[in-house]
């Protein structure tokens, strides 16, 4: 990505090495409006690429008393606006700055942290050069497109000492958090299998289209940049559905559904079931998707089994996890409401039901805390990196429709040239990570 | 609403066929983009020794070089390398930028001279391409 890196000179790396396990830069309080939160204590954002799901992360920032966001750069025009006016009426002042060039975002030396917010597409390139721009990331999910970019994001940001929150929300969630609690304090008995939501199938199914839409003209640069949209994906003509949000199902752009669900669901299992540094050496799948209710079953190492399906759950809401003991289960989705056995009614009786966005904001200050202790988040890279692999991997299983043999330690199938093919994908030039 | 090929089809028509007829398609003079682009992402799973040339000869395309190179990328046989190596000397610019970035994820050390030659590069582009790429190939000890 030569003109990305251009700004990389040899003293900003430096600088960047040096300071990456350092808390954040200290901002002078006349530069900020944040009243009683003394500079030291303040968090700086910016934000690259925010629409409707960004939109709601980044309210989230906004709620906190320590967090000023400066900048937001953005292809769209429409959306730069957008975005600086929330910005700036939180703020009392004008001077949230818009780019299109997340070159210019990156040379700001007064930003702490950067949400991103693209689509998928981009999200592992700009998590990795952000990084090495010298600031930590918030990253919507899904945060790659690839078992390749997925360990490259954990190498990067293990390596460079930054922080890093894929936007699993759920795993600061309070019901999801009192599930994890009751699998732990033994009353379900040694955890076995662990169920992971992925569908329904009528909303972003496992299977990606690599079809193209027709040709539309390309509207002028300033107002979307088409090649900075596509990035490292393959060229394809303009079509303004794809920028208008619907480039969902699409090879090219999106992991599918798989993907899409279980960056939240496998990634809850994966936390629950303390597996955070591992991936499955088996995946089989059974049933192919259509009408036809389908699962994927992952075995690990240590014996424990991981289903992701996209049925027979208790109807809990959308993202549903589920945890099985040899003496009871407990399961718990985006309702709110945790589903247990008639014995284990009284261990959640007390869950308070809070809204879904309400998970957002505590994984938020998750976030926010760790970039002011330097410490590791609950969806870090290394977690975020291990479930996207999951996912992928199973994804490819799939896709070829047959069990798959996988060595977590090398991130390669065994004994199948097909699968390893499908691990990574050439970027569009002059794009690499 | 998507796209259709008026000679080969629609993407899934496409990617369905075997190798010999994928290659086929890049070989055609009159297979449009469309066609080519898709025949190079479902060979970058199934295409062996024999689609290396006509995916090579797409390298110094503007529109289809990445595609070219998302074939070649992930083709285990050696002559992939040899191809992207020898493209070296034939492209320029963000095309060559691409070639460097597809060695390097290869991790073909064969290219490691060549690479070493064009970190001086007059054109910065190519000299981090190159740099990277070298960084890439290298073992770590």
């Amino acid at each position: 990505m030569p003109s990305q890196q251009k700004s990389l000179t040899r003293r900003g790396l430096l600088k960047t090495a040096a300071s990456a396990p350092l808390a954040p830069m200290i901002v002078p309080a006349s530069a900020l409006g944040l009243g009683a939160t003394p500079p030291s204590d303040r968090v700086t954002l910016g934000g690259l690429g925010i629409g409707s799901r960004g939109t709601r992360v980044l309210e989230s920032f906004l709620k906190q008393g320590d967090v000023q966001f400066l900048a937001i750069c953005d292809v769209r025009n429409e959306r730069r606006e957008a975005i600086k006016s929330m910005a700036d009426q939180k703020n009392g002042n004008r001077d949230c700055a818009m780019y299109s060039d997340q070159q210019e975002l990156w040379a700001r030396k007064d930003i702490d942290a950067v949400l991103i917010a693209t689509g998928d597409r981009w999200h592992a390139p700009l998590s990795v050069l952000t990084a090495a721009a010298g600031k930590d990331v918030y990253c919507e999910k899904p945060c790659s497109m690839t078992i390749a970019e997925s360990r490259a994001l954990a190498d990067t940001f293990l390596r460079l000492g930054r922080v890093y929150q894929a936007g699993t929300q759920r795993r600061n969630g309070t019901n999801f958090i009192r599930a994890y609690d009751l699998a732990h304090s033994g009353k379900i008995g040694k955890l076995h299998t662990i169920h992971a939501e992925a569908g329904p199938g009528n909303r972003w199914p496992p299977a990606t289209s690599h079809a193209w839409l027709p040709a539309e003209p390309e509207p002028p640069k300033q107002l979307v940049d088409w090649d900075r949209w596509l990035g490292p994906s393959p060229w394809r003509p303009y079509h303004s559905e794809y920028v208008r949000g619907k480039w969902r199902g699409y090879f090219d752009f999106h992991g599918g559904g798989i993907l899409e669900w279980g960056a939240h669901t496998v990634d809850l299992c994966h936390w629950a079931a303390h597996l955070d540094s591992t991936a499955p050496v088996e995946f089989e799948p059974r049933g192919m998707g259509g009408d036809t209710p389908y699962s994927i079953e992952c075995r690990y190492a240590n014996g424990m089994k991981l289903v992701i399906r996209d049925s027979g759950f208790m109807g809990l809401g959308s993202c549903h996890f589920r945890l099985e003991g040899d003496a009871g289960f407990v399961e718990t989705a985006d309702s709110g409401r945790i589903g247990v056995p008639e014995k284990l009614r009284s261990e959640i009786a007390d869950v308070p039901q809070e809204e879904a966005r309400e998970s957002t904001t505590h994984h938020v200050r998750d976030f926010v805390n760790c970039v002011k202790s330097r410490k590791q988040p609950r969806a870090n890279a290394l977690a975020a990196a291990q479930t996207h692999i999951t996912c992928h991997a199973a994804y490819i299983a799939f896709q070829l429709g047959r069990k798959l043999r996988f060595d977590p330690a090398t991130d390669t199938f065994t004994g199948d040239e097909q699968a390893n093919r499908m691990r990574s994908r050439a970027m569009r030039e002059p794009w690499r990570i | 609403m998507q796209m259709v090929d008026e000679k080969y089809g629609s993407a899934a028509q496409i990617m369905a066929l075997p190798a010999a007829k994928l290659v086929a398609i890049l070989e055609d003079p009159s297979a449009s983009v469309y066609a080519r682009a898709k025949a190079c992402q479902q060979l970058a799973v199934t295409g062996d020794r024999s689609a290396v040339r006509p995916l090579a000869a797409l390298l110094g395309d503007a529109q289809l070089s990445h595609y070219a190179r998302f074939a070649l990328e992930p083709n285990p046989d050696p002559s992939a390398g040899d191809a992207l190596r020898a493209a070296l000397g034939k492209v320029s610019g963000k095309l060559r930028v691409g070639v460097i970035n597809s060695i390097g994820v290869r991790r073909d050390v064969k290219a490691l001279d060549v690479l070493a030659a064009l970190l001086r590069d007059e054109d910065a582009e190519i000299a981090q391409a190159a740099s990277s790429a070298i960084a890439r190939i290298r073992p770590r000890v």
